[in-house]
Parts: structure tokens; sequence; C-alpha cells
């Protein structure tokens, strides 16, 4: 099979489970083959994620992370997307933001949590402050870059057809900045789930972050820690996926067709 | 000089820099050094935290090098309790000062420790804010309250007050901290209280902004929190190290209740050298008064640990009933019964 190829519907569901599998495998002999008595083995891990089921802690930890998300990121877009576009509708603004904001983008959200601590106390406030905080520059990054790449014979011809200033951005560039600033909310979706967890390690005491280090004090308790850490995967996999149900509309798809 | 030359010297100095840098900077020779010397001479690894509960392990190490026969073992810092666990489970230290109900928890939980001796007795307080709603016991209640570890005294003393004075497990919230953050957790205002072992009840105490609510030795008579384990292997391949280990812990515990210039002096070495805290604010801990934390007798008694296991079963920690001796191994402190302070005094580079 070259590159090109697209491959069967069978292959594209197949060939990822038989990888899985054989991680699981790889996995399972390797905690045999180490005589490691900390590491669980996947079976192990299956059990702890059955043992939280049971306690009844893993979904309402979940929801907790998933609501701290969707409200610090949904604020990120909120406030990032129309402050992107107008700094990418206009560069003079742009040129005295940008600096400042490249210093403050490279800040890790995980830096901030003394911050967010003394601004907002122990709780929700702080880590969604913390996702927000994660989630905003790529945003904003994004949009300005998405306008600011708009061919300006899109402009031209719009302003031909003598649309009004806003009738422009809202017509014209914005479909045109739509792809680019999806991938920002997707890439910033991805950040927002890192810090979520890093957030609810220490200043809030329930969602996923908090199951690990919850796990981690409960003694020898490793299996319970991976089953948390795998939730963790599976979930972020999930929104992933939903994000990428986006771009498929068909006033994104255009941006992207040459990967289809 | 083609820029292929360029780039290999660059790349070597660069590489020769870091290389350096990071072995003065942050290899810890004495360590590398003794893990490749023959297993018969090897030194063990003590694993503490900076809290005075832990005192003898810094104090034991210092007098030990101006001693004839040297140091005794490795100390190596840590900031919090589950650290240290992963450390101990792993192998990585072969002894170390953790709380009594959290060497219990492992042991039930098939991890081969045993406790060997104690670190301490008395030396935890519960402190609430100075200007805070919290007054007396009773005002707990709905309060935010920091401890070390879901596994510890600290925990236990707080249960047992609240119990004096009617208060249901779940009223008071407990979160677990790493000690060394707490004061700054109160004086921010994060949480209501604290319960932890000095020096952090006196370093709020000093600062301003904490006032002790009761001490340990008002709930809990004959209080002991920090107790030291050793790795079941250790103890089987090599019980002459663990009874040298035993000895000096417990010839510093009484060295350091001789008096007040020895606390003085000790506040002083263990705050410059070992748990990076002012001297100051030791002084204050060991010394105000000299029985806010005491270091002997320190010999594992099973009444003590059998209160701490039912208090755990109770507070719904521990799930099955574990016997003093499955989790105990007190010849070690039966053999240390005999030995007298150290010989040293600050000032004169020898002891014995």
């Amino acid at each position: 099979m070259s590159t090109i190829a697209e491959p069967n519907k069978w292959e594209r569901l197949v060939w990822p489970l038989v990888a899985f599998v054989v991680l699981l495998g790889v996995w399972h002999y390797l905690v045999a083959w180490s005589g490691t008595k900390v590491f669980p083995t996947p079976a192990q891990v299956e059990r702890g994620i059955v043992e939280l089921f049971h306690k009844k802690v893993l979904w309402p930890d979940i929801a907790n992370s998933l609501r701290r998300v969707a409200i610090g990121f949904g604020a990120a877009v909120a406030l990032g997307v129309p402050l992107g576009l107008s700094l990418g509708w206009y560069p003079a603004a742009n040129q005295v933001v940008n600096p400042v904001m490249q210093i403050l983008r490279p800040i890790s959200p995980i830096a901030w949590i003394p911050v967010a601590i003394i601004l907002f106390g122990v709780g929700d406030p702080a880590a969604i402050f913390l996702i927000f905080l994660g989630a905003f520059f790529p945003i904003v990054v994004s949009c300005v870059d998405g306008v600011s790449n708009v061919p300006s014979v899109y402009r031209r011809a719009g302003r031909n057809f003598g649309l009004s200033p806003r009738q422009l951005l809202a017509r014209v560039v914005f479909p045109a900045a739509l792809p680019q600033i999806i991938v920002g909310l997707r890439l910033a979706l991805g950040i927002a789930w890192l810090v979520v967890v890093a957030a609810e390690m220490v200043a809030v005491d329930s969602g996923l972050g908090y199951l690990v280090i919850d796990s981690r004090n409960s003694g020898k308790r490793y299996d319970l820690v991976v089953a948390a850490m795998l939730m963790i995967g599976v979930i972020g996999l999930i929104l992933d996926i939903g994000v990428r149900r986006l771009e498929r509309f068909q006033s994104i798809r255009w941006g992207f067709r040459n990967e289809f | 000089m083609s820029f292929k030359k360029k780039a290999l010297i660059f790349g070597v100095g660069w590489l020769a820099l870091i290389s350096t840098l990071h072995g003065y900077l942050n290899v810890n020779w004495p360590a590398v050094l003794n893990d490749h010397l023959p297993v018969s001479k090897r030194k063990i690894t003590v694993a503490y935290i900076p809290v005075t509960c832990q005192l003898t392990c810094p104090v034991t190490d210092y007098i030990s090098k101006f001693s004839d026969n040297g140091e005794i073992f490795l100390p190596r810092l840590f900031q919090g309790f589950p650290e240290i666990k992963e450390a101990l489970i792993s192998n990585k230290v072969q002894a170390a000062f953790i709380v009594a109900p959290l060497a219990i928890a492992l042991v039930s939980q098939g991890v081969p420790i045993k406790v060997v001796y104690l670190g301490h007795r008395y030396g935890s307080a519960v402190v609430v804010r100075k200007d805070g709603p919290v007054k007396a016991i009773p005002d707990l209640r709905g309060r935010t309250i920091a401890i070390p570890s879901r596994f510890s005294d600290e925990r236990l003393l707080l249960f047992r007050a609240m119990k004096v004075w009617g208060l249901k497990p779940g009223e008071v919230k407990m979160v677990e901290m790493a000690p060394p953050d707490v004061s700054g957790a109160l004086a921010a205002n994060a949480i209501d209280g604290f319960s932890m072992g000095e020096p952090f009840p006196s370093q709020a105490e000093m600062a301003g902004y904490g006032r002790i609510l009761f001490q340990a030795r008002e709930y809990w008579p004959d209080y002991m929190s920090c107790i030291l384990v050793v790795r079941q292997d250790l103890i089987d391949s090599r019980p002459d190290i663990v009874q040298t280990l035993v000895d000096g812990i417990a010839r510093s515990g009484l060295w350091l209740d001789q008096g007040k210039p020895n606390r003085e002096d000790a506040a002083d070495f263990v705050g410059r050298f070992y748990y990076h805290q002012k001297p100051a604010l030791l002084r204050w801990a060991l010394t105000k008064p000299l029985d806010r934390v005491v270091y002997s007798p320190l010999a594992p008694r099973k009444d003590d640990f059998d209160m701490v296991r039912d208090l755990m079963m109770e507070t719904g920690v521990l799930n099955k009933k574990i016997e003093f001796s499955e989790y105990t191994d007190t010849r070690f402190s039966d053999a240390a019964s005999t030995q007298a302070p150290w010989r040293y005094e600050a000032g004169i580079a020898s002891a014995n």
C-alpha cells in the first residue's frame, strides 16, 4: 500500500485496534518480565477502573473536569475570537499588542498556579482561570493569523461589490479565516485539557486531575493512578474527535480541501 | 575554519560546559560513589522531610560525621510523604521517616517494611488564623483544615479532639497538603487551619497570622507521629547496619533532651545545612517551651500503635485489623535501650 492510497474502511478500524492490543500485550509482559510489584498490569488497571466506578467517583470527576474546561475554554473563545479578529483587522493595533502577547504566551499556565490561588483562592475559579489562560493565547494568535492571511484580492473584490467594512468582516474575512481559526480552537482545546488535569492537582478537590493525586495519596494504589491517567487520555481523544467533526462542515471544509 | 569544524567545536564545547555544570550543580556525588561500593560497605539512604518530628535524622547525620566511625547513612531531603512513599516502595531509599498510619497502611497493602523506632513524641499542633472565625474547637464545623496525609497522626489527632467536642467526622473538611505549603496557604486564606508537625505551627505563630488552637498533648497523651521504617530486605541482609542506625537515632534523641544549649545548637545546624529553614524558627519550635517536642523515650510501644490502628479503622483508612508484630521489629529498639547520649558540643569537632 502506497501512502497516497485510500485505506479500506475495515483497515482504518482494524489496524489501530491491533496496535492497541499489541501495546496492551507489551505492557502486560513488561510488567511480568520486570517482576515489579508496584506498577500494575492492564488487567489490574481494568479492575481499578471498575473499582472507581463502584465507588461512584468516576462520573462526578469526569463531569467536574469537563465543566471546568467548558467554562474556561468557552470564556477563552468568547473573548479571544473577537479580540483576535479585531487585531487581525487593525494591524496597527496588533503591532502594539503583539510584543506583550508574545511574552505572556510562552508562560505555562502551570506557572500561573501560585498567582491564580492568590487571586481566586483554592477552588473552581482558580482552575477555570488557568484553563482560560492556556486556551486564550492560541485562539487569539490563530485568529490574528487567520485574518491577516486572507488574500487582499478577496477584500478588494468585496469592496468592489460595495460591502461595508462590517459586512466585509462578517461575510468575507471571517469565513475565509475560519479554517485557520478552527485549527486554533482545536489546539486550544487540547491545551485546555492538559491544563485542567494540572490545575486540579493543586487547586481543587474534584475532577480527574484530583483523582490522580487522590489515588497517589492512598498508599500503594498505582492501579488507580494509571486508571485515572487512562480515563484522561480517552476523554481527551473524544474531545479531539468532537472538534475534528467541526472541520467537516461545508462552510469550513473548503480550507482543508487538499487533505481530503 | 569550515562550518563543519566550527559546529563540531561549538558542540563539543557546549557538551563539556553543560556536563561540568551538571556535575557541579546537580549530581549528589556521595550518593553516586556509594552506589559503586561493595554491598557490605555501602551506606543506606534515609529519607526525611523538614519537620521537627524527624529532627533526630539530620542531628544523627551531623554529629556522626564528627565521630570516629564517621557518618552512618546518607540522608535525603523530601518535601512530602507521597514522594517518600514512592522512593521507599521502589527501593530508592532503604529507610525513611514517615507518619505512623502511613507505615501501617503500606504494610497492610503488602509493602515489605518494618517500624523500628520512633522519631519523636509531641510536637504537632492544630493552628488557625489569628483573626479568623475559629476561636474554639466547635467552631471548626464546616471549615477546611489541611493535614499532611490521610494516613497521618495529625489527621487522627483532629478526629480525637472533634470527638471530645461532639463533632462528627464529616463536619470538618480535610485537605491533604505538603507540610512546607501549609503556612503560606493559611496566610493566603486558602485554608482555615492546619494540623501539622513543628516547625510549621511555630512559623505561623512567629509570622503573626496563626494561633495555636491546641497542642497534640492536650488531646493525645504520649502523642507520636513520625516513625522510622526500614525495608525488610535490609533487616534480613544487614541487621548490623539497622542497629547502628537505630543506636544513632537513640543517642541523638537523648542528646537533644539534655537541655537548651543542645537544642539551640541543633536548631542552628539543622536549619542551615539540612532543612533550609531559618535557625530562629527552629529555635522557637525547639525551645518555647523545651517540651514542645520531646525526643525520648522512642522505643515503639504496642499500646500506642494499637490506638493508632483502631483510630485508622474507625475513620475509614484501614480495612483490616493488623497486629503490632506484623509491622514492627522491636529487637533494634530493645538493643538501643542501653545507649547514652552523644558526647558532642558545638565548636569541638569531635564526637563519640
